[in-house]
């Protein structure tokens, strides 16, 4: 990953979440991640990993859900996002960082219509009257490839698809040109066959803008088949990051047992390679390493002190597991 | 074989005279006994109309549902007396499918004392024994469902249709809301089960799951039957451009010979 421009640097994040006045609970305690200028990272994670509150460190509304940064920075474009007040989010939020919702349902305004959605996405911009406003927002319309945008500008949400209204807030988050775009399972409740499209779409306006893209998942084909690299969560903890094409040389077992319990590598009705356990609750982890309980290559060493750091093992491939050496080389087919 | 569950000529029509949406159009459905059968389509083909007229939750437009060759109606009543037992559903979404102020075993008990003449306390431990057959473990049984992951709430979901002794299971989406993790241990259990007899309607619209599990498979495009067939030979050589679409969708491309 040389040669490329540095645009987000996430080093030893940690989010909080302030249940009442006096209790905590650390919900994010180790999140190192970073993504360069035109790069796509698939961010992938079980549900309760930390991977959306992750996310919404990068649009500061982390304070909406009542939680806070309590440790680590989250450097982007020279920006320092932990310490940013709000006259400084106001010129990286939609100019700089754009924002895919996991749900397009819940994150589209039902009462106003898309033109009109659009319009707000571009009122940052200040160099725009009303006419090239609404020509801008006729402009986006067609780089999601939504057809017939004059008639779209004036419906309702209600009024489209699933897959159309994913469009049109990737079209507010690409409005004013952003450097990032966070997409937040962008695709979760739609259609194989939309899915397909969307990613398409996410990877149309990466080649086309060098817009950098984080894609969230827990889907790990998917984020195999369009990410460069992949960063790897588990229980409030990044444990891998590795280039997408090198996911069978994985050196955390987290990442090798979701890798193996693809049903689409197993023969039909043949057995499956399961994650034993569940995933630690959140906050509730155990010492050492949180995996340790559902780990095949468990040694003693995993089950005492923090949770184990970043490790390097070449640029691009960075892995928390302490004993990555011993795991074998090649992960095992069926 | 004779088929243990049939739909014949299903149509099913939602709305009055202005507006009509016919979900379903004239489809046949037969099911083997131990056989596992698969029904894709994206959203809006009418999949799930046609799961829930198979499970008796749907009244038909048009056409007949038979249970080893005998109509599932009876007036107004799908399923009558002990035929109820027989087929049983579980569906898409495991958040909203479970009494939340019930705990596991209470909702699962709950199932078996309607299904079973027993005694509260036997019903305890039949609902306690088939939870831990489906992989929760007592510690997780006195849970409610909030504090269940998805992939757990979907297993007590299965033990409550389970309750019933079925012969026929109709799985509308059973994973699609659920981690991968989760996702692979559930189909561990739907393995076994089909393994022990059980016979499956599985919808889906993630191929990924329709090929591992099923012999045979529909799939559905806006109502209608596109392609019916052998599972392997649909992935191996699907003839239907809609068939190819859906398949080449599939992130990893399910279609590579493995």
């Amino acid at each position: 990953m040389t040669g490329k421009e540095l645009l987000v640097d996430i080093d030893s994040v940690q989010i909080t979440v302030k249940l009442s006045r006096t209790r905590r609970l650390q919900i994010v305690d180790y999140a190192s991640m970073q993504v360069h200028r035109g790069e796509m990272m698939g961010l992938i994670g079980e549900s309760g990993s930390g991977k959306t509150m992750l996310c919404r460190g990068f649009t500061g509304t982390l304070g909406r859900r009542n939680a806070f940064i309590s440790g680590g920075k989250i450097m982007f474009d020279g920006i320092d996002l932990v310490q940013a007040k709000a006259d400084v989010w106001r010129s990286v939020r939609g100019k700089k960082i754009g924002y895919v919702p996991q749900s397009a349902l819940a994150g589209s305004n039902p009462v106003l219509t898309i033109g009109a959605q659009l319009r707000e996405a571009l009122k940052n911009d200040k160099e725009l009257d009303r006419d090239a406003m609404r020509k801008r927002a006729m402009e986006l319309l067609e780089i999601v490839q939504i057809r017939r945008p004059d008639i779209v500008m004036k419906q309702y949400p209600y009024q489209l698809s699933g897959g159309m209204k994913q469009r049109v807030m990737i079209a507010c988050a690409i409005a004013l040109n952003p450097d990032l775009i966070v997409a937040d399972e962008p695709t979760t409740g739609l259609d194989v066959t939309v899915q397909a499209e969307i990613m398409r779409l996410l990877k149309n306006i990466r080649s086309e803008f060098n817009t950098a893209i984080i894609l969230v998942s827990h889907d790990l084909p998917l984020i195999n088949d369009v990410c460069d690299r992949i960063t790897v969560m588990h229980a409030g903890a990044t444990v891998e990051t590795l280039p997408s094409s090198e996911i069978e040389k994985s050196k955390h077992p987290y990442t090798i047992a979701l890798y193996k319990s693809r049903i689409d590598l197993a023969p039909p009705r043949g057995d499956l390679i399961t994650i034993k356990g569940q995933p630690p609750s959140v906050g509730g982890w155990q010492e050492g390493c949180r995996f340790n309980q559902r780990c095949d290559f468990v040694t003693d060493a995993c089950l005492k002190g923090p949770h184990p750091l970043y490790l390097q093992l070449k640029p691009g491939h960075q892995t928390t597991c302490i004993n990555h050496a011993s795991i074998p080389h090649k992960v095992g087919s069926h | 074989m004779a088929p243990i569950l049939e739909g014949r000529n299903i149509s099913v029509t939602f709305g009055g005279a202005l507006r009509k949406v016919e979900a379903v159009k004239n489809v046949d459905v037969s099911l083997e006994p131990g056989q596992t059968i698969g029904i894709v389509g994206e959203s809006g083909s009418g999949k799930s109309t046609l799961a829930r007229v198979l499970a008796g939750i749907q009244v038909p437009t048009f056409g007949e549902v038979s249970y080893e060759g005998k109509n599932i109606w009876k007036g107004k009543v799908a399923y009558p007396g002990e035929m109820r037992k027989k087929v049983q559903m579980v569906f898409q979404d495991p958040y909203e499918s479970l009494n939340p102020r019930m705990l596991a075993v209470q909702a699962v008990t709950e199932a078996v004392s309607f299904h079973q003449k027993v005694s509260g306390k036997e019903a305890q431990n039949i609902a306690l024994d088939l939870l831990e057959r489906m992989g929760i473990l007592r510690q997780d049984a006195i849970k409610l469902p909030r504090a269940l992951s998805g992939g757990q709430r979907q297993r007590v979901s299965v033990a409550r249709a389970l309750s019933a002794n079925p012969e026929v299971l109709i799985a509308d989406e059973p994973t699609s809301a659920i981690d991968q993790s989760a996702q692979s241990q559930l189909l561990s259990l739907f393995n076994e089960l089909i393994d022990g007899g059980l016979s499956i309607i599985l919808v889906s619209h993630d191929l990924g799951v329709i090929r591992y599990l099923t012999e045979r498979v529909y799939v559905m495009e806006s109502g209608n039957f596109v392609e019916v067939g052998d599972t392997a030979q649909i992935f191996n050589n699907p003839q239907m451009e809609y068939t190819q679409k859906l398949i080449s969708s599939i992130p990893g491309h399910i279609n590579k010979n493995r």
